[in-house]
């Protein structure tokens, strides 16, 4: 397979199309009322402009392919401290900013390359990778635990590859592998039996996705997992049935989504299936009446966006030449693919929900801290990040917090501890799944 | 490939002793840090700083006030280092002390219409929190990322400069920790600690703050009057086929000083964006265009606004002027009214032919010279295929207003900026001739301000500055002394 993913050297002229005005530095709307926030953890956290934003990101790669900067433990290190959350990207109006999170992952491949990233403890999820198939260090046929209460029950998940399904659920291995979490695949697979769906799973058999070793640079580690999964899927397009994926994890969806859209052969391997976080799938039955919230629920929720449902699936439009002068000469930007409204309709639809939105939200959604492999790089300060968004959850009043990404559903959690809140945080699965 | 001095005179010692000052996380000598700091969007030579230092309080400034000047290492004030004139780039390296940590807004009066600021409030903090008492300021049309104070005290202009004048007149009081050290205040707040009303009637000593592009003292506190914002905003949109005739509308129009903000832009500013290398405007498009911001509490005031605007265009049309009411696209009208606007202050509709690099000849020039600077200012920049990007504003009624031409250059080659640079300095000999001042100056409008200025002029600076900083740290050659 061919690959086209850009390196460093290739992505210059977008570098040199930013003007370092430093919009990216903060939320800001208009309005009106005109409302404004914090978007950048990294900057939060460290302050100089060189960890702050796209600025600061872009000034690192100038310094790199202008011969300024050379590596060393520091530079790579700051290069490491960004969740890639796009945070920045959506504040930037230059024509560069399509490739913003590029730019950063390509500095990281570089950093890769030349033999001095990851960050040491991300190493470990590199070695891990290449041992067990999956960043968790998880031994094979612990994939699988999650399912056990479904065999007790003596309604048991089909492994695809052995019975055929229209549907493959694809797991992650933050659900299968991270047990605070562990709830949420459980939660999805409950659902999709009450709803009476013909879905397998991969079972022993699924492996890591390649989000992980794709944001941390480890671009030969992404390949290797990204085309076997994509022969995978190949195979049970052709041979077993399988028309859909659908995945709970917003990691995982972004990677088949966009990651592995890279791929020359993704049209051949992946054409003809629909890839679907669970949410937009089970938002076809909820409007179709065929998922109806029967029980209460009097919760005081709030609704956290992942940035990988989010912002990471805004299409950006650039008028390349200037030629379509003022109408439509900004970027334009199709937010149609991001998951903003789907879940807040069905949390609201959950009958004795009392619905808090924080200040911070949809592709202003201030991150949780735990992307880009902060979350094994730097665990303190993902975990003193998501204590922040924490306190803006509480801020609104909301005693629970949803969110549709185990990444944050974990971290989230964590931050809570770290601040000592009462705070509870959920994936929307395991609403549903309690008032179905 | 940027240019960049050789290595430094980065001292551990030195990095020790800001660590001590600030704490260990908010000072630092890694040059990939420093990098980020080196360089601004103008014409400006790309200087790397020794340390960047981030204090959180006004006692944290003064003892690395107090540390620099014992040591005689220069320091550069930076809040968000957009001023478009390279006055962020430390010429002589040394210290660029970062003062975004520093932003808390302080107090809003919602009775008197005061604020209290530090220096890290962004306009766009600024601006969320003042509408929930429906105030407002007078907002750059640049980044709202940047800092409000640092656009007052350098002279700063926004969308109500027509009404009130500059930013810097919106200043009420200062709390200003001086290059030696000592914390000193200026205005009411300098006699009761409390009030932070008015600089006057005490002597204008906030003028040894204002203009002095960081060179005299580290701003830690600034009182600005805000204003309210009335619910009706009506935009009068005008075309002239020259400068002349657009000039002189600008002037009748602002006699009757009824508009909030009053500004004219050349054909090739009011395209998105703006024409790099240059490109002839179609011969049946006007050469300039006005928008003309009033904002009424009532329709009749509005009303009585229109009716005062109609009488202008009657007035000038009998004058024999090519002015005509027009449209102006509503996206345009958007970026330049609903402020601070992100779409403008990226800079997109600027650079996005020339490639990262801005600089402009911003002037402060007499109404009745804009035709002839204009005029000399487009057969510069056609000659040298630029394109004559140029935006007049009145400021406070009509003696004088701003003159600025928005010249776009690709940053990545030393060459594109060095022509960039002669051009606008060529522009700006221009412009001084003819009585007007750039504001913002970079190091190469200094030298020419004061190659032109009275020898009282230039000794008086001199003496002001030796007084305030007797070992020439702060923001050490930015005047061009
Ligand atoms: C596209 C674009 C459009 C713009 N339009 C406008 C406009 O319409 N009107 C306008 O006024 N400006 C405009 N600007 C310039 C600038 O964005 C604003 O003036 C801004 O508010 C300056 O803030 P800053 O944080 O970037 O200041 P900086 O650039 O960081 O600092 C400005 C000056 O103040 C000094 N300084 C900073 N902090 C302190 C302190 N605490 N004490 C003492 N000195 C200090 C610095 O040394 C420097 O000399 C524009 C910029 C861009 C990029
Ligand atoms: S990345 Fe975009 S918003 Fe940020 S400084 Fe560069 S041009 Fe401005
Ligand atoms: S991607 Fe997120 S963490 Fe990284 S620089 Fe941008 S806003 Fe900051």
């Amino acid at each position: 397979m061919k690959w086209d993913i850009p390196s460093l050297e290739e992505l210059e002229d977008a570098v040199w199309k930013c003007t370092a005005c430093g919009n990216c530095k903060v939320a800001y709307d208009f309005g009106p009322p005109p409302t404004y926030g914090e978007i950048c953890p990294a900057g939060v956290e460290y302050g100089f402009d060189g960890n702050m934003a796209s600025k600061g990101k872009i000034a690192f790669a100038r310094g790199i392919l202008d011969g300024q900067l050379e590596w060393n433990q520091d530079f790579v290190d700051d290069i490491y401290k960004c969740t890639i959350c796009g945070g920045c990207q959506n504040q930037c109006e230059l024509d560069h900013k399509p490739v913003i999170p590029e730019i950063i992952e390509a500095m990281r491949r570089k950093a890769v390359e030349d033999g001095v990233g990851p960050m040491p403890t991300q190493k470990v999820i590199a070695q891990s990778m290449r041992s067990y198939n999956n960043p968790y260090q998880g031994p094979r046929r612990v994939r699988t635990d999650w399912t056990r209460p479904f065999k007790k029950a003596k309604t048991p998940i089909k492994n695809i590859m052995k019975k055929d399904a229209p549907i493959l659920f694809f797991v992650g291995c933050t659900g299968a592998f991270n047990l605070p979490v562990r709830n949420f695949p459980v939660a999805t697979a409950s659902i999709f039996q009450k709803l009476g769906l013909d879905f397998g799973i991969l079972g022993e058999n699924e492996i890591c996705c390649g989000s992980t070793a794709m944001r941390l640079g480890d671009v030969d580690e992404f390949k290797r997992v990204a085309e076997t999964n994509m022969k995978t899927f190949k195979d049970l397009r052709d041979n077993h049935g399988v028309e859909t994926i659908v995945t709970s994890c917003a990691g995982c969806f972004r990677a088949m989504k966009k990651d592995y859209s890279l791929s020359d052969e993704y049209e051949d391997h992946m054409g003809g299936l629909k890839i679907i976080h669970t949410m937009d799938f089970l938002f076809n039955y909820f409007k179709e009446g065929k998922m109806k919230f029967t029980k209460e629920l009097p919760w005081k929720v709030t609704y956290h966006d992942p940035c990988h449902t989010g912002r990471h699936l805004i299409d950006y439009d650039v008028d390349e030449d200037g030629s379509k002068q003022w109408k439509g000469s900004y970027l334009g930007k199709n937010e149609d693919n991001c998951l903003y409204d789907i879940p807040r309709e069905m949390i609201k639809a959950i009958p004795g929900i009392d619905f808090k939105e924080m200040e911070r939200i949809r592709s202003n959604s201030y991150c949780c801290g735990g992307g880009g492999g902060v979350m094994t790089g730097y665990g303190d300060w993902a975990v003193k990040n998501a204590g922040l968004r924490v306190q803006e959850a509480l801020d609104t009043g909301a005693e629970q917090m949803v969110s549709i990404c185990p990444f944050c559903h974990f971290n989230l959690n964590e931050g809570s501890k770290r601040i000592k809140s009462k705070m509870k945080v959920y994936d929307l699965v395991e609403l549903i799944d309690m008032v179905l | 490939m940027t240019e960049m001095p050789e290595e430094s005179r980065v001292d551990s010692r030195i990095t020790a002793r800001l660590c001590e000052i600030v704490g260990e996380k908010n000072a630092t000598d890694m040059k990939h840090i420093r990098y980020a700091y080196s360089y601004d969007l103008s014409f400006v030579k790309s200087k790397l700083p020794d340390y960047v230092v981030m204090p959180t309080s006004v006692e944290q400034v003064q003892e690395v006030m107090k540390f620099a000047n014992q040591e005689k290492i220069s320091v550069t004030p930076f809040t968000a280092g957009t001023n478009i004139g390279g006055l962020c780039i430390p010429e002589n390296g040394g210290i660029l002390l970062d003062m975004k940590r520093m932003n808390n807004i302080i107090r809003i009066d919602e009775e008197s219409h005061y604020a209290i600021i530090e220096p890290g409030v962004s306009h766009a903090k600024f601006a969320s929190a003042l509408a929930k008492y429906n105030l407002r300021f007078s907002w750059p049309v640049g980044p709202p990322s940047a800092s409000t104070s640092s656009c007052a005290i350098s002279h700063g202009i926004g969308g109500l400069s027509a009404r009130y004048g500059l930013n810097s007149e919106e200043i009420t009081s200062m709390e200003v920790v001086l290059p030696t050290g000592e914390l000193v205040r200026v205005g009411s707040c300098a006699i009761q600690e409390d009030a932070w009303h008015s600089c006057l009637p005490l002597p204008r000593m906030d003028g040894l703050f204002t203009g002095w592009l960081g060179t005299s003292g580290v701003i830690t506190k600034l009182g600005l009057r805000v204003h309210p914002t009335p619910p009706i905003l009506k935009v009068f949109t005008t075309s002239a086929q020259n400068i002349g005739h657009m000039a002189s509308y600008l002037r009748t129009l602002g006699n009757y000083e009824i508009c909030d903000d009053l500004t004219g832009v050349s054909w090739w500013l009011s395209q998105v964006p703006i024409p790099y290398p240059y490109k002839p405007k179609p011969s049946d498009a006007p050469e300039w265009i006005s928008f003309a911001t009033t904002f009424s509490w009532t329709e009749k005031e509005r009303e009585a606004r229109e009716e005062i605007w109609r009488m202008v265009m009657d007035e000038e049309t009998k004058k024999g002027s090519s002015l005509k009411e027009t449209e102006y696209p509503e996206e345009a009208l958007r970026a330049r009214t609903q402020l601070p606007s992100q779409i403008v202050g990226s800079t997109k509709n600027y650079t996005k032919q020339g490639g990262a690099g801005i600089s402009w000849p911003g002037t402060f020039t007499p109404l009745n010279k804009w035709e002839p600077v204009y005029e000399g200012w487009k057969k510069i920049l056609i000659e040298r295929n630029l394109s004559p990007a140029v935006r007049v504003t009145n400021y406070r009624g009509v003696h004088y207003g701003m003159l600025r031409a928005m010249i776009p250059f690709p940053k990545k080659e030393p060459a594109t900026i060095e022509n960039a640079r002669q051009d606008i300095v060529e522009c700006l000999k221009i412009d001084l001739d003819n009585g007007g001042i750039p504001y913002k100056p970079p190091v190469d409008f200094g030298v020419e301000i004061n190659k032109r200025a009275h020898p009282g002029y230039v000794e008086l600076l001199k003496k002001t500055k030796q007084m305030l900083d007797p070992n020439d740290i702060m923001n050490t050659g930015k005047l061009a002394l």
